[in-house]
């Protein structure tokens, strides 16, 4: 544009206008995300991330990455097409993990007393790297969506299970054979798991162990990729630069 | 001509980025929030618990009608002194310093509207499931409601139409008479606007259905798929950055810049949709 010149003063002054415009921009990014990937999560793995003594249903393991591939796809569709950046899933996984901790510490802690170590949120960073690194490595978005898809949903339960592992430890408890994540459970009654919900959790596959982890890991990596497919979509729509002349 | 276009020449030498406001836009969100978690705290449990206690009445139900009566005045008037002072002949600053202070502006609002969708979607909203896990409902009205839906919902809602204000009527590049609406502007504030009626059903279904909280219930879809729309941010951005690149562009990249504009067209600031 031919009147730019005159609107800086100089080189420096353009460089520092850049940067402003990059930090003001990452933040408007990452606190929106945040906002908006922290309520689609909680909506929908949500129970399966509040509390480590679901931790340990089936449920988690298949649910939890199918559901939060969705926004990383769209970023990504975005920040990789657009402007080349290859931290479109990591950005939302560093919002959502951001929101939760600070959400778990001062309210689930803070305000309605359940200790951390049955509320932490889910480990996904290792994930989000996985699917960012495969697309920056790859260029390719179908890669990404067969290869970083499946490695999404693969990663997630070896990922978080030094971390839930202790919490299973069998433990008697009187007379019962319990987890020590059951025995939180047991002791911090919430509204929400009432018996009826645990036992619409059918089957024998209750508890985790042997063949059933991988299982679910592959299913679960299995539709993130088609999600990841979905989604990748839905990032373009959102994408759109149009404005609307008429209504 | 407006008085935002006379200004321009006494208001040369302002900085292009008033960080005086980014701090006020930031500090006032956080002090007045750490003020409300700190309500929640002493009366959450104190006077939160039964509807048909006389304190749930003093200190629950009279916070939301002030609030409510707080929200339309801060509407009005908010919304009306945007439109009213809206920029009459805003092509008038194209290409000066003038537009790039307004731009720089414009991310001071949307660095509140940000901040703001922080603390309603993420915060408040996933601090509604600690109380309601904990807590049986006995109204609409929770604590966590009233702060929630009744005021952090509104607050972010109000920010965000004001910031959609600012940039159609003050800024070339979204001059809402010569380019029409933006649409990703469009969807970035009312998606996240109709998370409020859709409290509506949420209230509804809860009663109708006398369910408790398991958070990843159907009922709850209509919150999540409206707040998708948030992800609008994404086209947004790509507007704001064509907005600067404009300005900047040229200083910024010296020839790359004006191989690109050989390339592709004198304006750069247009994105391929």
């Amino acid at each position: 544009m031919s009147t730019a010149a005159s609107v800086v003063r100089s080189h420096a002054e353009a460089v520092q206008a850049s940067r402003w415009v990059d930090y003001l921009g990452l933040f408007i990014l990452f606190m929106v995300l945040t906002g908006s990937y922290h309520i689609h999560g909680m909506l929908t793995m949500g129970d399966w991330d509040f509390w480590s003594d679901w931790k340990d249903r089936r449920l988690w393991v298949t649910v939890y990455p199918i559901v939060m591939i969705t926004f990383p796809a769209a970023v990504q569709a975005v920040l990789w097409e657009r402007l080349r950046l290859p931290w479109g899933a990591t950005v939302c996984v560093l919002g959502i993990l951001l929101g939760e901790w600070i959400n778990r510490y001062f309210n689930f802690w803070g305000w309605t007393y359940f200790p951390i170590n049955f509320c932490f949120p889910t480990a996904a960073v290792h994930m989000a790297i996985f699917l960012d690194v495969v697309l920056m490595m790859s260029g390719s978005f179908l890669f990404t969506a067969v290869i970083g898809g499946l490695g999404w949903g693969l990663l997630m339960y070896p990922g978080n299970w030094p971390v839930i592992g202790p919490l299973h430890v069998p433990v008697e408890y009187n007379g019962m054979l319990m987890s020590i994540a059951d025995i939180q459970g047991y002791h911090y009654v919430r509204t929400g798991t009432p018996e009826y919900i645990r036992m619409v959790e059918k089957g024998t596959l209750r508890t985790f162990g042997k063949d059933v982890v991988p299982v679910s890991a592959f299913f679960a990596g299995f539709m993130s990729i088609l999600i990841y497919f979905m989604w990748h979509f839905v990032g373009r729509w959102f994408g759109t630069v149009k404005f609307i002349k008429k209504t | 001509m407006a008085a935002t276009t006379q200004a321009v020449g006494a208001e040369q030498e302002a900085p292009l980025l008033n960080v005086r406001w980014l701090v006020f836009a930031i500090a006032i969100y956080s002090v007045f929030y750490a003020w409300v978690r700190w309500y929640e705290g002493v009366y959450g449990w104190s006077a939160g618990l039964d509807s048909f206690a006389p304190e749930f009445e003093t200190y629950w139900m009279n916070f939301l009608y002030i609030e409510i009566v707080a929200e339309v005045i801060t509407a009005s008037v908010l919304w009306g002194y945007l439109w009213r002072t809206r920029d009459r002949n805003v092509e008038a600053i194209a290409g000066t310093r003038e537009e790039l202070r307004r731009n720089f502006t414009h991310l001071v609002w949307l660095v509140a509207y940000a901040w703001a969708i922080y603390w309603g979607a993420s915060y408040f909203t996933e601090q509604d499931g600690t109380w309601h896990q904990t807590i049986v409902r006995d109204t609409d009205f929770t604590p966590s409601h009233i702060i929630e839906f009744y005021l952090s919902y509104p607050i972010y809602i109000i920010t965000g139409f004001a910031a959609f204000i600012y940039a159609h009527t003050r800024l070339p590049y979204w001059n809402y008479q010569k380019k029409g609406l933006s649409l990703p502007y469009l969807i970035s504030v009312v998606g996240p606007f109709m998370i409020l009626p859709n409290v509506g059903l949420n209230e509804w279904g809860h009663t109708f259905w006398f369910m408790e909280e398991l958070f990843v219930a159907p009922l709850h879809y209509g919150f999540v798929v409206f707040g998708w729309f948030a992800l609008a941010i994404l086209g947004l951005l790509l507007q704001v950055f064509a907005s600067f690149l404009n300005l900047i562009g040229k200083p910024l990249c010296g020839e790359v810049y004006d191989q690109a504009v050989a390339r592709v067209g004198e304006d750069q600031a247009q994105w391929m949709d």
